[in-house]
């Protein structure tokens, strides 16, 4: 095989989709449990002096640009790491073959690229447009 | 010569059959759950978008008795995932600064202390300290 010829394409995705699962798998263990518990569980369990997750609070933070490239790593890492992890489960508990698999590829990244340009307009707006 | 091909059967419930199969597979829930939070973190600046109202709504919906302890759940398969990625990062990788890798339970207690100094840090850089 020569360098020059077209390699298939899933050659050149394959390594791409799992470094993005390993990234993620990096961003989701060191910040996701922080955020989740001081968003969704500090207030209500009353194990924080203030409700970081209310309205007023959350938005003055939100205004800061590492705040927004924070959520938006966060948010693309834990859905690439995430969809991936679900391919192999789902073709684990029978989705095999080429179809099943094209089909579980269009759907997972599809909701990891479009979660994360999503992640990355919410981001950018109010601060660049 | 006829070449016949023999599919690997397994049952689907493999995973059941003991402690470390088990702890792999919530291992692997966790990862998906990733995911579901990263669903629900983006859902949360829509709403954020859209006003004090909608964003309170939300919140008040997360905070109702069977959502907080579905969250409570779905929260310890995220700590269990971030637990055995610290595990498997000595096994997967070793790094290798000394003659010999590292034991991968150094590894571990190197990356749990990296894991309390990056929290400490995003509470008071992100959250605006305590």
């Amino acid at each position: 095989m020569h360098a020059d010829v077209a390699a298939p394409d899933e050659v050149l995705l394959e390594p791409v989709i799992w470094s993005l699962f390993s990234v993620g798998g990096f961003i989701t263990a060191f910040l996701l449990p922080v955020t989740l518990f001081l968003l969704f569980f500090a207030a209500p369990f009353h194990l924080w002096p203030f409700d970081p997750a209310a309205y007023g609070t959350f938005l003055a933070h939100w205004k800061e640009p590492l705040v927004r490239l924070f959520f938006f790593v966060l948010i693309g890492g834990s859905l690439f790491h995430g969809t991936h992890r679900l391919k192999f489960m789902l073709m684990d508990a029978g989705f095999k073959g080429p179809a099943a698999e094209a089909l579980l590829d269009l759907i997972l990244n599809g909701v990891a690229i479009f979660g994360s340009l999503g992640a990355l307009y919410y981001a950018l707006r109010g601060w660049l447009f | 010569m006829t070449v016949h091909e023999y599919p690997a059967r397994r049952r689907r419930v493999w995973w059941l059959r003991n402690r470390r199969y088990l702890a792999f597979q919530l291992r692997e829930a966790g990862g998906v759950v990733c995911a579901l939070y990263g669903l629900i973190l983006l859902n949360m600046l829509i709403q954020l978008r859209d006003g004090e109202s909608a964003y309170a709504a939300f919140l008040n919906l997360l905070r109702t008795p069977p959502m907080l302890y579905l969250n409570v759940v779905l929260f310890a398969l995220v700590l269990w995932h971030a637990l055995t990625w610290f595990m498997l990062i000595g096994k997967a990788q070793p790094i290798q600064f000394t003659r010999e890798p590292l034991p991968w339970k150094v590894v571990f207690g190197i990356n749990v202390l990296l894991w309390i100094g990056v929290s400490g840090a995003v509470v008071y850089l992100i959250f605006g300290g305590m």
